[in-house]
């Protein structure tokens, strides 16, 4: 049955993939702008146009260049970037780790504040506590996260001197460069992503707590912790991890922002850059890429559930 | 006959030894801060002012310009030119060596001159070649070059940016010339993560004895103004490119960083369409260039950094006109809309670009000021891209861009102005300019040629196919202990006697 379903999914998730690829071509070909006028920037002839579109092979018909497109990442080559040449395949995947490194952590300092902040404001509605938390979710789903970013910047690198204001430091640079270079972003992206998650947490551990079996423990005299941990945690995951699922996927698109301001060399930088340089293919790329990795999570939550909660069942 | 010798380069290189202070230290690394992003890094096809500046580090070309802006040996060591002044001959150094460890021959010389000028590269600066008629290699380290007509601006054409640079086949022929072109100068690229990161590392062979000092470069791009700024404040980088026009003032009295400014051969402009209506009437365009006011443009668009100004040769230029018939008045400007038939003025777009945010600073402010005289202006600032298609195409009223690192007035004039040239956007037309123009680049005769572009210029600014708003001011600023390096006028930016004295 399980096996059964988990293909029916992945039919869906390529189905999925190539409304994508057709949706992520033919969108770009509608942005005004011409990646051979980006190649030679101001001192761009017509006949110099015309000869570096002929090379790029942008004066074949689109069908053309579609199925070329498509061809070559049936073959595992994304192809080459229209502006640099350079491999597409290479640079997507320098790109991916720090993107992943980020939206991971990011949705670590998320859930430090989510979890707490949602699981006080729940166990006593109204109260001064939940008051507090509501009103940090409000102030931190407000802020916008450009602005969070450089304020960030401002106590702790011009004025503290503690982290450094920009870059990534891979892993292999040492542990201190890399977490002294991710904390502000994940910071920036996490207490943003942290006020949203508070207010999931609060719905549903609610929820939870109003349930029968709740008052029944409490009525037969298990300790509160008790209650807490064994009945209402455990059964509030399965809403905390659908937004958690969702979280992953929305901070995806979120640090987009973040590696702006940070100078951080993800994905979402490449997304963006490509774009204002009509790099088509590289955008494509990451296009899909992203979306496999959101269609992906998708998959994962739902196929968690069965773990987490025994009645549920796939058919 | 006249011929360079190898002595004008030992004077050159001593006098800039003689420049920075005595102890240079060999190694480190230069961490520095680059915007905006260098797009493409094929030296033939890239017009982008921050490109050239990585390969300035990277390629060399035959002649070059010094700190003065004089025309220096670089790749050729001594050049003759017959006396009618068609063929000139050029005797290359022998011990120029490419990033990869090859050894520079004529043949490189003229496969990288062949390719700038081939149609199919589609290059923009292949005009800088337009007068060779033919190429020829006389030995290994001697090529000659054969021009249709005798020229005043061939040496300074060769010299003028890094599209004539000389570069290995090589990157060419694996795919990697629009990330890592091979050079012959002091550093090679390794790295080159585009809107991230580029490495630069020393070569070994370079053809400058005990030179660069530096082991290697880490190019930064850090596209946020105010966040390069932080990243000099707090250390992270060794030196940043520019400054957000706002914080200058600022940072100049601050003494843990350097701000080194100059005046820089480059202007900002409107470009008018003189194919359309109004803007084909110079009335009307007089009367615009009447009505704005340069000073409150300059201070909005650059913090007071630029300089404002009416014709396009920077004041500290050798070549400088300062002419300046267009002082703010509007009586005037009204005048002569009347005289054009607008006495109500009309309605019309100008277009900058989100790109260089300047652009859009000086747009609002000439909003304001047309509106003193009925012309009712929308703003439409796109971004770069699009802003290149719609330009290109002629697709708009107004614009507002930059030209940068010029040096000879042929810089200034010919591709903007002259009939029918790619570059003259405006479809500016006027066959006193271009008989001028032709003339200025046959004269070899500087003194001669100062006057003729003195009339070129007279007419240019009175026709107002542009009307010139500032010269802008180039700007570094770097840590204290960065010796070694200057800030210049054709925004050239060159480490190869930078050091670190930590």
């Amino acid at each position: 049955m399980t096996l059964n379903y988990f293909l029916r999914r992945l039919a869906t998730l390529l189905l999925v993939l190539f409304g994508v690829s057709v949706v992520a071509f033919s969108i770009i070909q509608l942005i005004p702008g011409d990646p051979a006028r980006v190649v030679l920037g101001t001192q761009a002839s017509p006949e110099g146009i015309a000869a570096v579109r002929a090379r790029l092979g942008l004066d074949q018909p689109l069908v053309t260049q579609y199925v070329n497109w498509v061809g070559g990442i049936l073959r595992g080559d994304f192809g080459q970037s229209l502006i640099t040449g350079q491999s597409i395949t290479r640079s997507v995947t320098r790109r991916l780790v720090p993107t992943l490194v980020l939206a991971l952590a990011a949705l670590l300092v998320g859930l430090l504040i989510a979890i707490p902040f949602g699981t006080l404001s729940a166990l006593k509605p109204g109260g001064r506590r939940d008051t507090a938390a509501s009103i940090f979710s409000q102030i931190g789903v407000s802020i916008p996260d450009f602005w969070m970013g450089i304020m960030l910047i401002f106590v702790f690198s011009e004025s503290l001197r503690w982290m450094p204001s920009s870059g990534f430091a891979p892993i292999t640079a040492g542990v201190g460069p890399f977490l002294r270079h991710l904390l502000l972003p994940a910071l920036t992206a996490g207490l943003i992503s942290g006020s949203i998650m508070t207010r999931f947490v609060r719905s549903a551990m609610l929820d939870v707590l109003q349930g029968d079996y709740v008052r029944t423990a409490r009525a037969k005299g298990v300790r509160e912790r008790s209650v807490l941990l064994k009945h209402v945690f455990r059964n509030a995951t399965i809403p905390i991890v659908t937004i958690v699922g969702l979280q992953m996927a929305t901070l995806l698109s979120r640090v987009v922002v973040v590696e702006i301001v940070f100078a951080w060399p993800g994905l979402g930088r490449l997304a963006l850059e490509s774009t204002l340089q009509r790099d088509y293919p590289v955008l494509q790329a990451t296009v899909l890429l992203t979306a496999t990795i959101f269609a992906l999570m998708n998959l994962i939550t739902d196929l968690s559930y069965v773990l987490l909660d025994p009645s549920v069942e796939y058919a | 006959m006249k011929r360079t010798t190898l002595l004008t380069s030992a004077l050159a290189a001593l006098l800039l030894m003689l420049g920075v202070a005595a102890a240079q230290q060999s190694g480190g690394t230069l961490r520095a801060a680059w915007a905006p992003n260098p797009v493409s890094l094929d030296p033939h096809v890239t017009s982008a002012r921050a490109s050239y500046q990585v390969f300035e580090n990277v390629i060399d070309t035959l002649v070059e310009l010094d700190e003065d802006l004089n025309i220096v040996p670089s790749l050729a060591h001594s050049w003759d030119v017959s006396d009618d002044g068609l063929v000139w001959t050029f005797y290359l150094r022998e011990n120029a060596t490419f990033g990869n460890g090859r050894p520079m021959t004529a043949e490189d010389v003229l496969y990288s001159h062949e390719r700038l000028t081939d149609p199919e590269t589609g290059s923009g600066n292949a005009y800088l070649l337009d007068n060779v008629e033919s190429m020829e290699v006389i030995d290994d380290y001697t090529i000659e070059y054969t021009l249709n007509l005798p020229s005043g601006t061939f040496l300074s054409n060769l010299s003028k940016n890094k599209s004539v640079g000389i570069i290995a086949r090589e990157s060419v022929e694996d795919g990697t010339i629009g990330s890592m072109p091979l050079g012959t100068g002091p550093f090679v690229i390794t790295d080159f993560e585009p809107g991230v990161s580029i490495m630069l590392e020393r070569n070994e062979d370079y053809w400058q004895e005990g030179l660069p000092y530096l082991d290697a470069i880490e190019i930064r791009i850090i596209l946020d103004d105010s966040v390069r700024r932080t990243a000099l404040i707090s250390g992270d980088v060794d030196w940043v490119i520019s400054l957000p026009p706002q914080d200058v003032e600022d940072l100049m009295d601050n003494d843990d960083v350097v701000v080194d400014t100059v005046p820089a051969g480059g202007y900002w402009y409107i470009g008018l369409n003189l194919e359309r209506e109004p803007f084909s009437d110079e009335r009307v365009r007089q009367a615009i260039a009447y009505a704005i006011n340069r000073e409150n443009i300059t201070a909005a668009a650059t913090f007071g950094l630029g300089e404002p100004t009416q014709d396009p040769i920077p004041s500290t230029s050798p070549w400088a006109y300062n002419y300046a018939p267009f002082e703010q008045d509007i009586e005037r400007a009204q005048a002569l809309m009347v005289e054009a038939g607008y006495p109500d003025g009309f309605e019309m777009q100008i277009m900058p670009t989100t790109e260089y945010g300047e652009s859009i600073r000086a747009a609002q402010v000439i909003q304001a000021d047309l509106a003193q005289i009925g012309i009712q202006t929308d703003i439409f600032s796109p971004e770069w891209a699009q802003w290149l298609e719609e330009q290109g195409d002629g697709n708009y009223d107004t614009y507002v861009c930059s030209w940068n690192g010029l040096t000879d007035p042929d810089d200034f004039y010919f591709a903007q102005h002259r009939t029918g040239e790619v570059f003259n956007f405006t479809g500016y037309s006027n066959p006193s300019v271009d008989e001028l123009l032709d003339e200025g680049r046959r004269e070899s005769d500087q003194e001669v040629r100062y006057e003729i572009y003195e009339q070129v210029n007279q007419m240019i600014v009175d026709d107002a196919p542009y009307i010139y708003l500032y010269n802008l001011a180039e700007v570094n600023a770097y840590q204290p202990y960065v010796q070694g390096y200057n800030t210049r006028a054709d925004q050239v930016i060159r480490f190869t006697y930078t050091w670190l004295d930590r």
